[in-house]
């Protein structure tokens, strides 16, 4: 693949990492896990003159939780979301669709970082995060900001971050009583989602995310609103799901076309908040 | 019990073609026509730098067209017949270099009109492919082309069998439907692999493929020098499935070597596999009549079948596909009409099954219609139709060691059909071997035992495996003291090749007499020969369609959600008859191979296309059946017969499983034209049953 | 550059550029099973185990297993009871796929010695054999389950 001499800058402390990104900016392609990157670079796509690897940044591999919130670093991989005990019990949906991401293989090696920055419409975590309220921590030497999931992503692989900041950590609040995460495949098994919905219910809100449908991910907070804080019947889960179904300008691509997305859209995001509406405290259903 | 030696291919010591290396070699890359269809004006390699060298139209100026069936192929395309069209090479140091360089080569285009569909191409006014005709080629095994001049038409093969419009007349009930099957991708594991070099005018080539004497005649008729001249070195493929025959990327690879006096190796990566050579679509129209009693008494086909911009092996395709159309059934008055056309997709040839899926799709879904008609059970209906020992099928062959029924019944028996049919669907076919076609077989002892020598190709299907147990049987030693190498036309006697599940039949025959000469003479050495004739007149469809038939069936049971279409096949099974097996693992991997491929054929696997281009060049876009799609019971079944002679099984249950699950669906209401059968159709499919559309 | 890394059970040097996939430079090294098939991690045969972890060899760049202890099926020498259950499984037909499929189901194994049926497929999920071995794979892994128990 290499064309000229590629410089490789690999920085072992967060603060080291930050001042290299600021200093190189665009320059320097970050690297997370690389599964992401890697496609790009093999198609030809991206040929980086330098890549700024995080993988030996040890803070970045964090998972905690201070306050009931749980905080997960920027490289933290998939696998790990998946399999920790405090995500597993805290955030039960969220291991969940990490869990639904391609394969093993690919999640030793996705991040948490990696997959909001690349900004993938088909990807399952993104919809799920967002269902959930989560924030992204973006720094740069200006500082700290925060950004909620659907303000960072903006478009087919396009995110707010500047090109001075880093994507640190993902922190998911506390207080989620019912989420699900629906993955809904058209074809193989293994493909990836043609509709995807994730759901929540924290503090009397209803949250109903919708995924790989279109350029960025789908939420109405104006529908979800008519759930009100009563538990929500077949008949309002139908309506908020027709609600979804049209407002929603679904794109057509090998997973289906616009019209089919938008049929699928009304059925799963009404089977998304029957699940929460009546399922136990955090409810997780398999993925389908 | 197996004696357990360490194999090569869990130890990653395996090489195929793509690892194959000559001392000095130089490394291409091919330059694409991005058009579907456009006149090449001029092409200038002035800005690729010096180290490399280019392959220009001049450069090949001098070389002859070719083609398996039909010659209608340049070794550079003059004119471009689809997007991926091989215009221009570049040898280059290493396979990076190779690719810049060739995105450096500037070709002028003229863009000419295109088409993309085999309707619309034989429709009047259509975009014409190859307006000069192309000559059909006089190779080993003679198909009689029959090109309609003037047309798309490369070939059309007719089958007439009784009287048509007297069998309809006959009939109470007639059904007609008309279905669709996509064009797909072999999408080996290995791509396309291989390394060109000339020495003193005589070329060599290593490479993958299932048909090194093909490959030997048309790279000779391409470069104008004898056969004797071009030798084949063949290697275990990665996978093939029908992908690696004739001639591919070898003809401009070996114009390259030519040029720059040099060896040069080519490795074709993932999105080149999907232009190279793909599954025939097709359109084919079924009209069946039957008496209230059930009894089939006349039936019609009229199959369009895209071989995309080349002939390739189109013509052989269309034939097979029409004459399996026509089903295990008697059925006193048949005709066929099928129609191989051009069309400016990439090249459409040899897939496991050779044309007999798309036809036994199209045949026996409407079986289940008319069953529905008739009010009769679409088991009771194959049932009473099919053909026994004795009789006589629409070729005018006679039919022996028929096992249609046995095969049929097992697969119903598998789904518990007779109990409930709701939800269940069932399949029986029939289809051909490569007719005729000659195998032959060499055999020398060695120090450790005996070398069995043949064309052979090992691309998964156990053939090594199975020569070695053969062999041993009848030579009286271990199947380890068998050494099987790899096909090598300098060494290797002639094979029409590896394909249509036909090696292990011909070859065990051409081995029993190998071994017979050596055991007559002086027990080193012995030759094996068979040749089947036959072959079917092109115009009539009579004559000899296979010396054996490949007999088999398929049944599922399948639930639907009916809310978003989703399909889940909760349980397949293929029936085999194999005759005798001889390596009983071998046989079930092929069996299971075979579903599972007929699994993603019918449920995903699609290349889409986009004025010609392919929009889902990869293996995220285009899916392949992964564990995880196999459905909960996944079954089947190889039936054999004591005394009867060795059957192919390479693909037989491949054919029947898009119709058993189509049939699946259509005992719910549910009725699908068109493959694959995605959950958006099987939605639209609900409405329709529903009266919502 | 110079990456320092455990590779097959010793230390080793690989020479390369930040920007090669490790897929080229094991090729380079000889290591010919782990081969670029569809260079967007979809198949799985170009698996390699980094620090027991299958990943995939077309998506990692280089530099990012220093330090770190490769295996690649090479690696496991030929008597491992995986491959020797690949083997009595006859869980291959051409091949290619072979070395992803037996590096993943001994990463598997490491961490659920008794898998159940459905964490064979989970685990083995994103591993494609077109010629279609699955029921001999999936039969293999639960015999060198049984083999590594005993």
């Amino acid at each position: 693949m290499s064309g000229g001499k590629v410089e490789w800058l690999a920085p072992s402390s967060l603060d080291e990492a930050a001042a290299l990104r600021a200093e190189r900016g665009a320059d320097a392609t970050v690297l997370a896990g690389g599964s992401f990157l890697g496609i790009l670079m093999n198609q030809g796509f991206l040929q980086p003159a330098s890549l700024l690897s995080l993988g030996r940044v040890a803070q970045l591999r964090g998972i905690a939780v201070e306050d009931g919130e749980l905080r997960l670093g920027a490289m933290v991989t998939h696998r790990q979301v998946e399999r920790d005990a405090s995500v597993r019990g805290g955030w039960p949906m969220l291991a969940e669709a990490f869990g639904l991401v391609a394969s093993p293989r690919v999640r030793n090696q996705a991040t948490v970082g990696g997959v909001l920055a690349d900004a993938d419409y088909a990807s399952d975590p993104p919809a799920a995060l967002s269902a959930l309220d989560a924030r992204a921590v973006l720094r740069s030497p200006r500082g700290e900001r925060q950004v909620a999931i659907d303000e960072l992503i903006l478009g087919f692989y396009e995110t707010c971050i500047a090109d001075d900041e880093l994507l640190t950590e993902v922190r998911v609040p506390a207080g989620i009583e019912r989420a699900t995460y629906r993955k809904f495949r058209s074809r193989s098994a293994e493909d990836r989602p043609c509709v995807a919905v994730a759901a929540a219910r924290a503090g009397g809100t209803l949250r109903v995310v919708v995924g790989a449908c279109a350029e960025v991910l789908q939420h109405y907070p104006d529908i979800c609103s008519i759930a009100g804080n009563e538990s929500v019947d077949g008949e309002l889960a139908r309506e908020i799901g027709a609600r979804y179904a049209e407002r929603l300008q679904p794109l057509s691509d090998s997973r289906g076309s616009a019209e089919y997305r938008r049929r699928v859209v009304a059925v799963e995001v009404r089977r998304a908040i029957e699940t929460v509406a009546a399922g136990d405290p955090l409810a997780t259903e398999p993925g389908r | 019990m197996t004696a357990i030696g360490v194999d090569s291919r869990v130890t990653g010591a395996q090489r195929y073609s793509v690892d194959a290396e000559r001392p000095g070699m130089l490394h291409a890359a091919f330059v694409r026509s991005p058009h579907p269809h456009a006149r090449v004006r001029s092409v200038d390699a002035s800005a690729v730098p010096g180290e490399c060298v280019a392959l220009l139209p001049e450069d090949v100026a001098d070389l002859h067209m070719y083609g398996c069936q039909v010659r209608d192929e340049h070794v550079l395309a003059r004119i471009a017949r689809h997007p991926g069209d091989i215009v221009a090479a570049v040898a280059a140091p290493t396979p990076e270099a190779a690719r810049a360089a060739a995105r450096l080569v500037e070709v002028d285009y003229e863009e000419l009109p295109a088409v993309f569909d085999p309707v619309e191409a034989v429709a009047p006014g259509a975009p014409q492919l190859h307006p000069d005709g192309a000559q059909s080629a006089d190779e080993s095994v003679s198909i009689g082309v029959r090109p309609l001049a003037g047309t798309n038409v490369c070939h059309r093969f007719r089958l007439v069998h009784g009287d048509l419009a007297a069998g309809f007349a006959e009939a109470d009930v007639v059904v007609q439907q008309a279905f669709r099957t996509p064009s797909a991708a072999h999408a080996p594991m290995e791509p396309h692999g291989a390394v060109a070099e000339w020495d003193d005018g005589a070329l060599t080539v290593w490479t993958g493929t299932q048909t090194p004497f093909n490959l030997r005649a048309d790279l000779a008729v391409a470069f104008g020098i004898d056969e004797e001249r071009v030798r084949i070195v063949g290697a275990p493929l990665g996978g093939s499935f029908g992908a690696k025959t004739f001639v591919r990327h070898e003809a401009p690879l070996a114009a390259l070597a030519r040029k720059a006096g040099r060896p040069v190796k080519v490795v074709l990566d993932r999105t080149e596999e999907f232009v190279t050579l793909n599954r025939h679509p097709s359109v084919i129209r079924v009209r069946i009549g039957a008496k209230r009693d059930g009894t089939l008494v006349a039936k019609e086909l009229d199959c369009w079948v895209d071989t995309g911009a080349y002939a390739d092996c189109g013509p052989g395709v269309a034939t097979k596909l029409g004459y399996a159309g026509v089903g295990p059934y008697r059925i006193p008055h048949v005709r066929v009409d099928a129609l191989a056309i051009y069309t400016n997709l990439p090249p459409n040839g040899a897939f496991r099954g050779y044309g007999a899926m798309q036809s036994i799709w199209a045949s026996e879904r409407t079986m289940d219609v008319l069953a529905d008609r008739l009010g009769i059970s679409p088991l009771e209906l194959r049932r009473q139709n099919l053909l026994r020992d004795g009789d006589v099928f629409a070729t005018g062959e006679v039919l022996h060691d028929v096992q249609f029924e046995r095969c049929l019944q097992a697969a119903a028996d598998a789904v518990g059909y007779e109990e409930d049919p709701t939800g269940k669907g069932l399949c029986v076919l029939l289809k051909g071997m490569q007719t005729p076609s000659r195998a032959a077989i060499a055999v020398q002892r060695t120090p450790v035992g005996y070398e069995i020598r043949s064309a052979a190709c090992e691309m998964g299907q156990g053939v090594r495996r199975s020569l070695q147990l053969m062999g041993a049987q009848l030579l009286e030693c271990e199947p380890g003291q068998i050494e099987v190498p790899a096909p090598d036309t300098a060494s290797s006697p002639f094979d029409t090749r590896t394909t249509s599940s036909r090696t292990t039949h011909m070859m065990g025959r051409a081995l029993e007499e190998a071994v017979g000469d050596l055991r007559a003479g002086d027990g080193e050495r012995g030759y094996g020969e068979v040749r089947n004739g036959g072959g079917l007149d092109p115009d009539t469809g009579q004559g000899i369609a296979s010396t054996h038939w490949h007999q088999g069936a398929a049944s599922a049971r399948v639930t639907v959600d009916e809310e978003t279409g989703k399909l889940t096949v909760e349980h397949l099974h293929g029936v085999a008859y194999a005759g005798r097996v001889v390596n009983p693992e071998g046989a079930e991997l092929q069996n299971e191979g075979s579903l599972t491929m007929g699994l993603g054929t019918a449920l995903f696997e699609a290349i889409e296309f986009a004025d010609g281009q392919v929009a889902n060049a990869n293996l995220s876009d285009y899916n392949v059946p992964a564990i995880g799609d196999l459905p909960r019971r996944f079954t089947h079944e190889i039936i054999e017969r004591e005394g009867a002679e060795v059957h192919g099984l390479g693909e037989t249950v491949l054919p029947p499983v898009p119709a058993a699950i189509g049939n699946a669906l259509y005992s719910l209401g549910l009725e699908i034209h068109q493959l694959p059968i995605t959950a958006e159709r099987v939605l639209a499919a609900v409405d329709v049953r529903d009266g919502r559309a | 550059m110079r990456v320092e890394l455990q590779l097959n059970g010793r230390p080793a040097e690989l020479e390369c550029e930040p920007d090669e996939m490790l897929v080229e430079v094991l090729g380079r090294e000889g290591l010919s099973s782990v081969r670029v098939t569809c260079g967007i991690g979809v198949c799985g045969a170009c698996t390699v185990l980094v620090d027991g972890d299958p990943v995939s060899g077309c998506l990692t760049l280089a530099p990012q297993v220093a330090g770190r202890e490769v295996t690649t099926v090479e690696g496991l020498g030929g008597s491992d009871p995986v491959q020797r259950a690949f083997v009595e499984a006859h869980a291959f037909q051409c091949g290619w796929c072979t070395p992803g499929f037996v590096l993943t189901a001994k990463a598997l194994l490491a961490d659920d010695p008794d898998p159940s049926p459905e964490a064979i497929v989970e685990a083995l999920g994103g591993n494609l054999c077109r010629c279609g071995s699955y029921v001999k794979i999936a039969d293999a892994v639960r015999r060198a389950a049984s083999e590594e128990r005993r």
